[in-house]
C-alpha cells in the first residue's frame, strides 16, 4: 500500500468558512482517502496533543511536544503504575500493573491491540493514525522494561498500517517493531482471538479461559499504551491532575449516533455525559448506548460521570468508551433489534449457546419490534440462556446490551404492542459495515 | 469443585445429562446447564463418569473459581 500524504486535499476537505468549536482540531485526510477521523479535546489534551498544528504529528513534532522518551525498567514503570493507577482501555479495564505483575517469568512478547473491533470506536485508529508516536512509545517502553523479544502493533485498516509503518521510519531506534494487519469481526479483537489471527488462524476466541500472560504474552489495548506513554513523561502526580482520584488522567471516547459532531473525543476521565454531550452537538435523546454494542443502554442523564466507577453507578459498563446518543426522532426498539442482529451474525458459531441464543433473542425483540407477539419473557430467558456459556465474552456482552435496552425501553414496547410508536427507523446507531 | 465446559467443543450430544440429571439439565437447543453448586468430594465419582463419558472431550474437572477472561 502506497502511502500519499496530500495536504492540500486535507484542506480541502474542510469547507471553506466552517467554524469550528474551541478546542476542535479538523482532522484532514491524512494518509489514506478514507473519511477522515476527527478528534478534539474537552479540557487540556494529553494524547491528542498538537493536532491543533498538525493532521499527523511526526516523530519531530512528536519529541518537540512531549519531549525525549525517558529511560525504564520493570521497577520503574511498576512505581509509575502503583502510585498512579492506569487500567486497560480496550473494555475490560484491567489494571495495568496486574497484567505486568502476573506475567510469568520474562515476557516473550509485547502485544499493542488495535483490532478496534467494536464497531462504532474509532480512537484506537485515531491514535494510529494520528499520533502514532505515542503508541510506539509506550510499546516500546514497556517491551524494554519486561525485556520482550518481540513487539507487535495488530492494527485493523490500512491507514493505522502506513501511518504506524511511517512512524516506524521516523524512529531512530534500535528497537522491532512489527505491525500486523489483522482482520477479524467483533470477536477478533478479544486477546487470543487476536494471538490467532496474528500467528495466520482464524481469528477466533480460544476455547480454553488461559490468561495470555501465562504464554509471557503482555497484550494490550493502543490506547493503555498511549497513557503509559503520557505516564512516563509526565509522572504519577501530573499525570492525576485532571480525572477523577481512583481513575486519573484523561480517556479517550467514540461519540456517534445522533451528533452533530461524531469524532474521537480525549476528556478528563469522569466527565459528565451530559458536557459531552453538548459538546458534540447531541440531538435531544431519548436514549445513550454507553460501551458499545457489549455495553448498555442508559437514560441520557447528563450527570453520569464518564469513568468506569461513573457508568457502573449508572448501571452500565464503560467498555472501550464509545457513547452513542439515540435521538428522540427515531425508533429505539427497532434501532435495538438492529444491533441485536448484528451481534448475532458477530458469533464465531464456536459455541452453542451463542450459535442458537443471539439469533433466538434477536428474532424476540424484533417480535416485540413488530408488535406481533408478546415476547419479552422469551427474550429475557434467551438473554439469561447465553449469559456466560461461551469461550468468549460476546455472548455476555450482547445479553447485556439487549437486556439492558428491554428494560428502558418498556413504554415502547408497549407501545409496538398497541400498533408502533410512531417513529421511524433512522438507522442512528452505526454498524461497521465495513467489516 | 466444578465441571468446566469448553464450548467450543460441546456438541450437546447430552449424555453428561442423562449421566447426571439431578445436576445436569438441558437447554432449548440441548446445551448442558450444569449446576455445580455444592459440588463435594461425594459426588467426585459421578463426575469423573460424566467427564470420561464426553464424546466431545468438552468436560474437565475444575477446582478453582473461574478463570476472568481479560480483553485487551
Amino acid at each position: 500500500m502506497t502511502a500519499v500524504t496530500d495536504r492540500a486535499a486535507a484542506s480541502r476537505a474542510v469547507p471553506a468558512g466552517t467554524v469550528m468549536p474551541a478546542g476542535t482540531v479538523m482532522a484532514a485526510g491524512t494518509v489514506m482517502p478514507v473519511s477522515p477521523i476527527t478528534a478534539w479535546s474537552i479540557g487540556a489534551p494529553r494524547l491528542l496533543a498538537g493536532l491543533d498544528r498538525a493532521e499527523r504529528v511526526d516523530h519531530v513534532t512528536h519529541t518537540a511536544i512531549h519531549g525525549a522518551l525517558p529511560a525504564t525498567d520493570n521497577a520503574h514503570l511498576l512505581g509509575l503504575l502503583d502510585a498512579s493507577a492506569l487500567y486497560g482501555r480496550g473494555g475490560a479495564g484491567f489494571a495495568f500493573a496486574r497484567k505486568l505483575r502476573s506475567l510469568a517469568g520474562p515476557a516473550t512478547r509485547v502485544v499493542v491491540n488495535g483490532a478496534e473491533s467494536e464497531p462504532a470506536s474509532r480512537k484506537d485508529r485515531a491514535l494510529l493514525t494520528r499520533v502514532p508516536h505515542l503508541v510506539l512509545d509506550g510499546a516500546i517502553s514497556v517491551g524494554r522494561a519486561v525485556e520482550a523479544r518481540e513487539i507487535t502493533v495488530a492494527v485493523h485498516d490500512a491507514a493505522a498500517y502506513s501511518s504506524l509503518a511511517r512512524a516506524v521510519q521516523e524512529r531512530t531506534e534500535a528497537t522491532r517493531v512489527q505491525i500486523v494487519r489483522v482482520d477479524g469481526g467483533f470477536v477478533g479483537g478479544e486477546e487470543h482471538a487476536l494471538l490467532r489471527g496474528l500467528a495466520g488462524d482464524t481469528s477466533i476466541p480460544a476455547g480454553r479461559r488461559r490468561p495470555v500472560s501465562a504464554d509471557g504474552v503482555l497484550l494490550s489495548n493502543v490506547e493503555t499504551f498511549a497513557q503509559l506513554a503520557v505516564l512516563l513523561r509526565r509522572g504519577p502526580h501530573r499525570f492525576a491532575d485532571t480525572g477523577t482520584r481512583d481513575e486519573p488522567g484523561t480517556t479517550l471516547v467514540t461519540v456517534g449516533g445522533a451528533v452533530a459532531r461524531p469524532g474521537v473525543v480525549e476528556i478528563p476521565l469522569g466527565t459528565p455525559l451530559g458536557i459531552l454531550m453538548t459538546a458534540a452537538g447531541a440531538a435531544p435523546a431519548q436514549a445513550v448506548v454507553i460501551g458499545g454494542y457489549h455495553g448498555s443502554w442508559l437514560p441520557p442523564a447528563g450527570e453520569i460521570a464518564l469513568n468506569r466507577a461513573g457508568v457502573a453507578a449508572a448501571g452500565g459498563t464503560f467498555g472501550a468508551g464509545v457513547v452513542l446518543v439515540v435521538g428522540a426522532d427515531t425508533c429505539a426498539l427497532g434501532e435495538l433489534g438492529r444491533i441485536a442482529h448484528w451481534l448475532a451474525a458477530q458469533s464465531a458459531r464456536q459455541c452453542g449457546p451463542c450459535h442458537f441464543g443471539l439469533p433466538a433473542l434477536a428474532t424476540d425483540v424484533e417480535a416485540l419490534y413488530r408488535g406481533t407477539a408478546p415476547a419479552l419473557a422469551a427474550a429475557f430467558g434467551h438473554a439469561r440462556a447465553v449469559d456466560g456459556r461461551g469461550a468468549c465474552r460476546h455472548p455476555d456482552g450482547a445479553a447485556r446490551f439487549v437486556t439492558s435496552g428491554l428494560h428502558l425501553l418498556q413504554d415502547e414496547i408497549d407501545a409496538h404492542l398497541r400498533g408502533g410508536c410512531g417513529r421511524p427507523l433512522l438507522r442512528q446507531l452505526p454498524m461497521g459495515g465495513h467489516r | 469443585m466444578r465441571i468446566e465446559i469448553d464450548w467450543t467443543r460441546c456438541d450437546g450430544h447430552g449424555l453428561c445429562a442423562a449421566l447426571m440429571p439431578q445436576r445436569i439439565r438441558r437447554d432449548e437447543w440441548g446445551f448442558p446447564l450444569i449446576d455445580s453448586v455444592g459440588l463435594d468430594q461425594r459426588e467426585s465419582a459421578a463426575v469423573r463418569r460424566v467427564v470420561a463419558a464426553c464424546p466431545a472431550l468438552a468436560l474437565r474437572i475444575a477446582h478453582d473459581q473461574p478463570q476472568p477472561v481479560a480483553r485487551a
